[in-house]
């Protein structure tokens, strides 16, 4: 499904990424860990799109399409979705305008009839009671003084209603209590099929108690340093990140190799 | 003013000399005219608006009424449709009723008409050459179903002096919209002139949306009295036209008068948009406010230039302005300009003026939902104008104006680098 070939990317000239390779198959759940500043955001920002990152070497193909040539919208319809790490907060949009206009131009994408507001609305009233969200959610404005729990749990409400073939969670887990996190868990497991993909990126291993991957890679210096299955997080949570990171920090970084 | 121009005017009136009543007073303000001709930049009112194109181009008076008009959408209430400056009578109704050319002699009427209009040089040439326009009048203590006044112009370089009168007597409620439009390629002028007499107590709801066709020229010039008690609610949606420059002018003359001014303004491609507003609170316990917001994109300009004046009679009188603007492209301009001043000691007056951009995070949120750029943004500016569109909500009006809005709000790519 997504298939990351020898990424390079930098903001400005300042190399972030130095070549990432990975491979997610549908149906796998990947996790994405690795210290602060390893990269692991840039990656997921790369991946939705977003303007400011430069890509200067490697390949991203998506469904057997090159992703980095689509703009923003068109990996959205395509089937990708980015939970962002901080929401951001939109005065005078309402969450159902967001929800309804955003699913609606995905279905036309995808070649489905726009749904009619008394649809639209029986289809996210599922969505918002798998959340355990009230209904009320829908008519504020969208994470306009939302607690930081209610802003992700509005990604992952945004997540269900999309239906993304490949869901990427940018440290959805952060700052979450516990109640919280087994919701956001509960909707990212409730999306789990064959034919779709989640990529993790978190920095605990505490999400991957109820979201178990399939595979799991930590990112040091913009690089996979290791790849293994789940028992590779729960050795990080024990040994923490320095013995892995140690090798990458010690070959020249990224931003020293600069000519 | 060189001869030939002056003598395009002077064929204006003679033009329609033969339809319309009092040429003499017509006659004296066209000499007027004549005499100081179109207002300058040199002059502080005007200063950011040359009227160049006006005085260059062949204007004469409307040649063809128009009686079959493009749909307005549904309007909730009366409608009174004007074409080319004249009154039309839609599906065999005559609206004479509302027209101002039919009851410009009635008693009550004479006793206001040109009462407040002053003596600016756009009035006096609206003075010499207007044919018709609204007469609206709501006797004492009844309330008025909403009425829609379109004015329509297809006909180029046609110039139309429109004339509208709206008296409310003591305690008397209406709901009052306006709409200018016209053809998109013809370059046109509209220059109304509207004068608003609110009696004791009385409430007017004032929706004027101007959407003139992108070649036009519109000068506009409101002026409104108020007596004690009255509450005179305006918003003014300013989405269309090439050039247009439009100003409101209240004078708070009862204690307790109230009024709201509020505007939301689009100036994109190469469009002009300059707002003047001027209030003069008179008397004591007034209260006026201004909510704006302003959005210059491609190579548009917006002005918003408002004053407010407080007498020195007029204690606790309560003034707020806020003028919030978007630049969307760096050749945008937006010029803003509150101003207040205070006469009395016991007042309450504010105003904040503002000039951003949009967010490109938010627009990249949106957009990583699936929403396109055009649409994602739209919605951005539509949630930035939610505050000016206060009191409309409530009004009844907001559902005929959503998709004016949503039209004028979906900014092609362009605007933000053109």
């Amino acid at each position: 499904m997504l298939e990351i070939r020898n990424l390079h990317v930098a903001i400005g000239d300042t190399p972030i990424l130095a070549g990432i390779d990975l491979e997610v198959k549908a149906g796998e759940v990947h996790a994405i860990m690795g210290p602060n500043g390893s990269g692991k955001s840039t990656l997921a920002q790369v991946l939705a799109g977003r303007e400011g990152y430069t890509v200067t070497a490697g390949s991203v193909r998506y469904l057997g399409q090159d992703l980095l040539a689509l703009e923003p919208e068109a990996r959205a319809r395509a089937g990708v979705f980015l939970a962002f790490q901080y929401p951001l907060e939109i005065p005078g949009v309402a969450n159902v305008q967001l929800l309804r206009t955003a699913l609606n131009s995905v279905r036309r994408a995808r070649g489905e009839p726009e749904l009619d507001a008394m649809d639209f609305l029986d289809a996210v009233k599922a969505k918002l009671a798998l959340l355990g969200m009230d209904e009320g959610f829908l008519y504020r404005a969208v994470n306009e003084g939302f607690s930081g729990g209610e802003k992700k749990r509005n990604e992952i409400l945004q997540m269900a209603v999309l239906e993304p073939r490949l869901a990427i969670l940018d440290e959805t887990d952060s700052g979450l209590d516990i109640d919280a996190l087994k919701t956001v868990a509960h909707g990212v497991n409730a999306l789990k099929h064959p034919q779709r993909a989640v990529i993790l990126v978190t920095h605990y291993q505490r999400l991957l108690n109820y979201i178990v991957p399939d595979r799991v890679h930590v990112l040091a210096a913009g690089r996979i340093v290791r790849s293994g299955d789940a028992s590779l997080a729960l050795e990080l949570e024990d040994k923490g990140y320095a013995w892995l990171t140690h090798d990458a920090e010690s070959q020249p970084t990224p931003a020293e190799s600069r000519p | 003013m060189n001869l030939e121009t002056a003598t395009r005017y002077r064929q204006a009136l003679d033009y329609i000399s033969s339809a319309v009543g009092h040429v003499d007073a017509r006659q004296r303000a066209l000499e007027r005219f004549l005499a100081s001709g179109l207002p300058t930049p040199r002059l502080e009112d005007w200063k950011y608006t040359a009227l160049d194109a006006l005085e260059r181009s062949p204007w004469h008076a409307p040649e063809h009424a128009r009686d079959a008009l493009p749909d307005s959408g549904d309007t909730p209430g009366t409608r009174v449709a004007f074409g080319n400056g004249r009154l039309v009578h839609t599906g065999g109704q005559p609206q004479r009723e509302h027209s101002l050319a039919a009851h410009v002699d009635d008693a009550r009427a004479r006793q206001v008409f040109d009462s407040l209009a002053g003596d600016a040089a756009l009035t006096q040439i609206n003075r010499a050459l207007w044919q018709d326009g609204l007469w609206l009048h709501v006797p004492a203590g009844q309330v008025a179903p909403p009425v829609f006044a379109v004015h329509y112009a297809s006909e180029a370089d046609a110039m139309l002096h429109t004339r509208n009168l709206v008296v409310l007597e003591a305690g008397a409620q209406a709901v009052l919209v306006e709409h200018y439009r016209g053809v998109p390629d013809r370059a046109y002028w509209q220059n109304p002139v509207t004068e608003i007499v609110l009696g004791e107590g009385a409430h007017l709801d004032h929706l004027t949306l101007t959407e003139e066709g992108a070649a036009a020229s519109h000068t506009g010039l409101a002026v409104v009295r108020q007596a004690r008690h009255s509450r005179y609610s305006a918003l003014s949606v300013n989405i269309g036209g090439r050039l247009v420059r439009h100003e409101t002018r209240v004078n708070l003359d009862g204690p307790h008068a109230e009024c709201r001014l509020d505007g939301l303004f689009i100036a994109d491609t190469r469009r002009h948009i300059d707002q003047h507003l001027h209030v003069e609170h008179a008397a004591p316990r007034t209260t006026s406010r201004q909510t704006w917001r302003g959005i210059a994109a491609g190579r548009g300009r917006g002005i918003f230039d408002a004053r407010v004046v407080v007498h020195a009679g007029a204690q606790q009188a309560d003034a707020q302005q806020s003028s919030r603007n978007l630049l969307l492209s760096p050749h945008a301009e937006i010029d803003v300009k509150p101003q207040l001043e205070i006469h009395a000691d016991d007042v309450k007056c504010g105003h904040g003026a503002t000039v951003g951009q949009l967010d490109e995070a938010q627009v990249f949120y949106l957009r990583s939902r699936g929403i396109d750029a055009v649409t994602a943004r739209a919605l951005l500016l539509r949630a930035f104008a939610e505050e000016a569109l206060g009191w409309l909500k409530n009004s009844g009006l907001a559902g005929w104006l959503e998709p004016h809005l949503a039209a004028a709000l979906r900014l092609q790519e362009g605007e933000r680098t053109a």
